[in-house]
C-alpha cells in the first residue's frame, strides 16, 4: 500500500502541494483528477521519487521512499507517460524488455513474457516487435508503453495523462484495455488524467484535487452522487451521471411520502383523498406500513358501493421496486410489465416511495434541458 | 596538363608517401579531437554552468590563426608530428563538443524523463538513450570537424610534421604550381572523401526510425545499410592498417644511428639540407632524416633547442642580429666568433662557417636601376620616396634589416612598404607592381629575373655566411660529425650556392636531385 502522509511540495515560493495525506489501496486503480495546475501530476511523479518532496513522507508498505534506492524503487513501479514514452531509437522489443535485459532476466523467460503481454493487449508479436516506435500508431504505441510498464512486473503501475493525445475512439478502447489488464493483473495503478469520464470509466477509486488540495476521495458512484461541494458538483458536471446511469438509483428521483390509505378507508372517502392530493393513485397499506395492493380512480369508479373498504376493491401491483435498483432496472421492468406506477417498497415490504410515468419522464427529461440550459448560458 | 600528369607520375611515390602521412595525422588527431571532445561536451550538458565558458573558451580558441597557434606551440612542443597533430585538436575541439553538447541538451525532455521514470541508472540513461539519440548530431559535428582537419593538417608542413602541406608549401618557396597542385589536389580529394565517409557515419548510426525512406522500402534501406556499413568498414581497417604501418615504421627506422637536419622553408636551405644529409649518409654510418621547410630562423632554433632537430644552418648574421639582438657589424670574424661564445651557452654549438654569404641586398629590375640611376644602396636612398619596397615579413621585422638601414640612413623613406612572402615578390617586382625587394645574395632568382643587385658600401647589413647549428648533445653523441661537416664548408662558395639555387628555382630541378649531382660532379661522395 502507498501512503501519503501530510505531504507538501514548494517550487520556491510557490506551494504546489499543500499537506496531502492519502492511501491508494493495493489492487485498486486511483485515478487523480483536477484541473490543471492542482498537482495531481506532482504528485504522481513524488512516488517515484522523480520530484522530491519539500515535506511529509511517502510509504511504501510502511517503509519511507527516501530510503528506497531510486533505481529499486522504480523498477517496482512501472511508469507510463504521454504517448507512451517509447525510445524511438530502439525496436518495440527492444523498448519492451529494457529493464528485464538490464535486471539479467532469463533470455527465454523475457522471450515468453513479452509474447505474452503483446498477446494481452492483442497485438502480433511477430509483426511488430522489430519495428520502431515511428512505425505505429499512436494507439499502437501507447498500448506498447503499458506493456512496457508491465515487463518487469511491477507491484505498481503509474500512468501520467497517457490517453490524453488519443483520438476518442481509440482512447475508448485503450482504457477499456486496461480495465481489462487492471482486473486480470491486479496491479495497484494510479492514473493521472483531466478527463472525467475516463476517470468514472476507470478508477475503482477517485480523488480530485484543486491547487494542492484534495477535495474528495471517493469511489466514482460516491462522487457521482455526493459531490463534496460545488466545485466538485460543477467540476463532475451536472449531467455526468447520465453517462453512467447504473449509478442512478431510484431513492434519487422517486416521489417520498406518497399518497397511502389504510385497506379500511371506504371507497368513497378514497375517491375525496384522490382528489384533495390531485393524485390517481392511492398505495393501500397494513398497520406496519406495507405494501398491500393499490387502487386508482378507475377502479373506484367502477365500483357502485360508496362504503366498500379499499383492501376489497385494490389490486396487486404489477410490480415493485427497491430504493436501491439503478433506473435501468426500473425501465427494464416498466417496459415488461406496462406498469404506470411502480412502488418503491423497502427489504420489509413498508412504502417508500413511488415512481409515476410523469415522474420517470422529468427525471429523464432532465439532461436535455440541463444541456440547454447550458448551452444558452454558454452563449453569453 | 600534360606536364602536371607528368609531375605527379614521376614524384607519385613521394606523394603517396605524404598522403599517407597526412591520412595519418589527421586520423589520430580526430579520434583524439572525439576522446576529448564528447566527454566535454556530455559534461557541459550536465553542469550546465560550464556550458557558456567552455564553449566560448573553444570558439576563442577557433578565431587563432592556426599559423599564431603553430608558432605559439613550438617552444613548448618543439616541432614535427606532435605540435601539429595538437593544433588540428585545438581546432576540431569546437564543432565536436557544441555538436554533442547540442545534441545530448536537446533531446525532448520526456523522453529523458521517461528513461529516468521506467529506472534506468543515470550512466544509463546517458549510454542507453542520451548518446543513441544525439549520435546523429554527435557526428555531423565530428564530420566537420574531420572535413576541416584535413585541410588543417596542411598546416602541419609549415613545422616540419610532413604531409600533403609539404608539398603546398615547397611549392610555393621554389614557384612551382605543379608540386603546389600535387599537394593541393590529393588534400582536396581527401576532404571529399572523409566528408563521404563521415557522412554514412552519421547515417548509420541514425536509427533506421528516425531516417528519411526517400521512397526505399524497409528491406531496401537495410540493404543500402549493409553496403555503407562494408564501404565504412573497408575504409576504417584501410586507415587503421596506414596508422599500424606508420607506427611499426618509425620504430624501425628509429633503432638506427640517427641525426635530424632541419631547414628553413626556403629554395638555398633545401639544398642545404640535401646537401648536407647526404654528406653526412656518405662519409659517416649516421642516417639523417630530413626535415625540409620548417619556416623561419625562429622555427629551426627553437627546434633545434628542443633537441627536435640536430642541425641545421644558419646564417652569422641572422644569429647575430635576430637570435642574439647585437647591432649590425662588418667584421666577419667578429660575428662569428661572438655566435660561438654566446651560443654554446644555449647549449648550440656552431662548425666552421662556410664559404658563401649569403647576405641580404636589396635588388631592383633594370628598368628601375636605369630610370633612377641606382648603383649603390646610397643611390636608392636618396630615390626611395618614390621607390615601393616589397619585402619578406623577416626582412621588415628583423632587427638588422630594415631597421638597419633606417639607422644608417635616418633620411630613407620607401612611398610604400608591402610584405610579403618569400617567392611572391620576384613575381611582383617582375609585374612593376613593386620596385624594389630584398633579396638573398646567393638567391637564383636574380638570375632569373635578370635583377640589379644594389651595392651595400656601407656595409649596412651584417655578414651573414651559412654556419652549420649543431645540438651541443648531438656532437658529444657524435663526434665525427664535426670533422665531416667542416670537410664540406669551404666547398661551398658563393658561386656554388648560386648555381644551385638558380638550378632550383629558375630551371625547376629537385633540390634533392641538384644536390646529389653537385656532390657527385664534384666528387666529394
Amino acid at each position: 500500500m502507498i501512503q501519503l502522509i501530510d505531504v507538501t511540495k514548494a517550487f520556491k515560493n510557490n506551494v504546489v502541494l499543500d499537506g496531502i495525506s492519502m492511501d491508494f489501496r493495493d489492487g485498486e486503480l486511483t485515478v487523480l483528477i483536477g484541473p490543471s495546475g492542482c498537482g495531481k501530476t506532482t504528485t504522481l511523479k513524488m512516488i517515484n521519487r522523480l520530484i522530491p518532496a519539500t515535506g511529509g513522507r511517502i510509504l511504501i508498505d510502511g517503509e519511507d521512499i527516501e530510503s528506497i534506492d531510486k533505481v529499486k524503487l522504480r523498477r517496482n513501479m512501472g511508469y507510463v507517460i504521454q504517448q507512451g514514452g517509447l525510445f524511438p531509437h530502439m525496436t518495440i522489443r527492444q523498448n519492451i524488455e529494457i529493464i528485464e535485459k538490464l535486471e539479467g532476466k532469463d533470455e527465454y523467460q523475457i522471450l515468453k513474457n513479452t509474447e505474452r503481454l503483446m498477446e494481452m493487449v492483442d497485438m502480433d508479436a511477430g509483426k511488430f516487435l522489430d519495428r520502431y516506435p515511428s512505425e505505429l500508431s499512436g494507439g499502437q504505441q501507447q498500448r506498447i508503453g503499458v506493456i512496457r510498464a508491465l515487463a518487469n512486473d511491477p507491484d505498481y503501475v503509474l500512468l501520467d495523462e497517457p490517453f490524453s493525445a488519443l483520438d476518442p475512439l481509440t482512447r475508448s478502447s485503450l482504457q477499456d484495455e486496461l480495465s481489462d489488464l487492471h482486473r486480470k493483473m491486479g496491479k495497484t495503478m494510479i492514473f493521472v488524467t483531466h478527463d472525467m469520464d475516463e476517470a468514472i470509466k476507470i478508477a475503482d477509486r477517485i480523488c480530485i484535487m484543486k491547487d494542492g488540495r484534495i477535495l474528495q476521495y471517493d469511489t466514482p458512484e460516491e462522487i457521482l452522487r455526493r459531490p463534496a461541494n460545488d466545485f466538485v458538483a460543477n467540476f463532475v458536471g451536472a449531467n455526468r451521471i447520465w453517462g453512467s446511469p447504473k449509478f442512478i438509483r431510484v431513492e434519487d428521483f422517486m416521489i417520498r411520502h406518497p399518497v397511502t390509505c389504510d385497506a379500511s378507508l371506504s371507497a368513497e372517502r378514497c375517491i375525496t383523498k384522490l382528489t384533495m392530493r390531485h393524485v390517481d393513485t392511492l398505495l393501500v397499506t397494513g398497520k406496519e406500513g406495507q405494501l398491500l395492493g393499490i387502487v386508482n380512480r378507475k377502479s373506484l369508479y367502477a365500483n357502485h358501493r360508496p362504503d366498500k373498504p379499499a383492501g376489497e376493491i385494490m389490486l396487486p401491483p404489477k410490480c415493485t421496486a427497491h430504493p436501491e435498483d439503478s433506473i435501468l432496472d426500473v425501465l427494464k421492468m416498466i417496459d415488461r410489465t406496462d406498469a404506470s406506477n411502480v412502488p418503491v417498497v423497502d427489504a420489509l415490504g413498508r412504502v417508500v416511495g413511488l415512481l409515476t410515468n410523469s415522474n420517470l419522464v422529468s427525471t429523464l427529461s432532465r439532461q436535455y434541458l440541463e444541456d440547454m440550459t447550458e448551452e444558452v448560458r454558454g452563449n453569453d | 596538363m600534360i606536364k602536371m600528369f607528368e609531375y605527379f607520375g614521376a614524384h607519385s611515390s613521394q606523394i603517396w608517401k605524404l598522403t599517407l602521412e597526412h591520412i595519418e595525422m589527421t586520423a589520430i588527431a580526430v579520434c583524439i579531437a572525439v576522446l576529448i571532445g564528447v566527454p566535454l561536451g556530455i559534461l557541459i550538458s550536465y553542469v550546465r554552468k560550464l556550458d557558456k565558458p567552455v564553449l566560448g573558451l573553444a570558439n576563442v580558441v577557433q578565431a587563432i590563426p592556426s599559423m599564431a597557434l603553430l608558432g605559439l606551440a613550438i617552444p613548448l612542443l618543439g616541432i614535427g608530428v606532435l605540435p601539429a597533430i595538437v593544433m588540428v585538436i585545438i581546432y576540431s575541439l569546437l564543432p565536436i563538443v557544441k555538436n554533442t553538447y547540442t545534441g545530448i541538451s536537446g533531446i525532448d525532455p520526456l523522453m529523458v524523463e521517461a528513461a529516468n521514470g521506467i529506472g534506468l541508472t543515470p550512466r544509463q540513461v546517458l549510454t542507453k538513450v542520451k548518446i543513441p539519440m544525439a549520435l546523429p548530431v554527435i557526428m555531423a559535428g565530428v564530420r566537420i570537424s574531420a572535413v576541416t582537419a584535413v585541410g588543417l593538417m596542411t598546416m602541419a608542413a609549415f613545422i616540419g610534421a610532413g604531409g600533403l602541406g609539404y608539398l603546398v608549401f615547397a611549392g610555393i618557396r621554389t614557384t612551382n604550381n605543379y608540386q603546389i597542385l600535387a599537394g593541393a589536389i590529393p588534400a582536396c580529394i581527401l576532404a571529399l572523401l572523409v566528408d563521404f565517409l563521415m557522412g554514412l557515419v552519421e547515417k548509420l548510426v541514425t536509427p533506421i526510425s528516425l531516417q528519411k525512406s526517400g521512397g526505399l522500402s524497409r528491406k531496401q534501406m537495410k540493404r543500402k545499410r549493409r553496403r555503407e556499413k562494408l564501404t565504412l568498414g573497408t575504409a576504417v581497417v584501410l586507415i587503421c592498417a596506414i596508422i599500424v604501418g606508420g607506427a611499426v615504421n618509425s620504430r624501425l627506422a628509429g633503432r638506427e644511428k640517427e641525426i635530424t637536419v632541419g631547414g628553413k622553408d626556403f629554395t638555398e636551405q633545401l639544398i642545404l639540407v640535401n646537401l648536407y644529409s647526404d654528406y653526412i649518409e656518405a662519409h659517416t654510418d649516421i642516417h639523417c632524416v630530413r626535415k625540409e621547410n620548417l619556416g623561419g630562423s625562429q622555427v629551426c632554433y627553437q627546434a633545434l633547442k628542443k633537441g627536435d632537430i640536430d642541425m641545421y644552418v644558419d646564417y652569422t648574421g641572422t644569429l647575430y642580429g635576430s637570435v642574439l639582438k647585437h647591432d649590425g657589424t662588418d667584421d666577419m670574424e667578429g660575428v662569428y666568433n661572438t655566435c660561438v661564445k654566446e651560443m654554446k651557452k644555449k647549449n648550440i654549438s656552431l662548425t666552421q662557417q662556410c664559404a658563401f654569404n649569403n647576405t641580404y641586398t636589396l635588388a631592383v629590375s633594370k628598368q628601375i636601376a636605369k630610370k633612377y640611376n641606382l648603383e649603390t644602396i646610397r643611390d636608392l636612398v636618396r630615390k626611395s620616396s618614390q621607390l615601393h619596397l616589397g619585402c619578406t615579413l623577416e626582412f621588415q621585422n628583423r632587427h638588422d634589416c630594415i631597421d638597419a638601414l633606417k639607422k644608417a640612413y635616418p633620411s630613407l623613406k620607401f612611398k610604400k612598404i608591402s610584405a610579403m612572402d618569400g617567392s611572391p615578390r620576384f613575381v611582383a617586382l617582375d609585374n612593376k607592381e613593386v620596385d624594389v625587394i630584398d633579396a638573398f645574395a646567393t638567391d637564383g632568382m636574380l638570375m632569373k629575373y635578370h635583377l640589379k643587385v644594389l651595392k651595400d658600401e656601407d656595409h649596412v647589413f651584417p655578414p651573414y655566411y651559412a654556419v652549420p647549428c649543431f645540438n651541443s648533445d648531438t656532437l658529444k653523441k657524435y663526434p665525427e660529425l664535426q670533422r665531416v661537416v667542416d670537410e664540406l664548408a669551404p666547398k661551398l662558395t658563393d658561386e656554388v650556392m648560386m648555381k644551385l639555387n638558380y638550378q632550383v628555382d629558375v630551371q625547376g630541378k629537385e633540390p634533392k636531385d641538384v644536390a646529389r649531382a653537385f656532390l657527385e660532379q664534384e666528387n666529394l661522395i
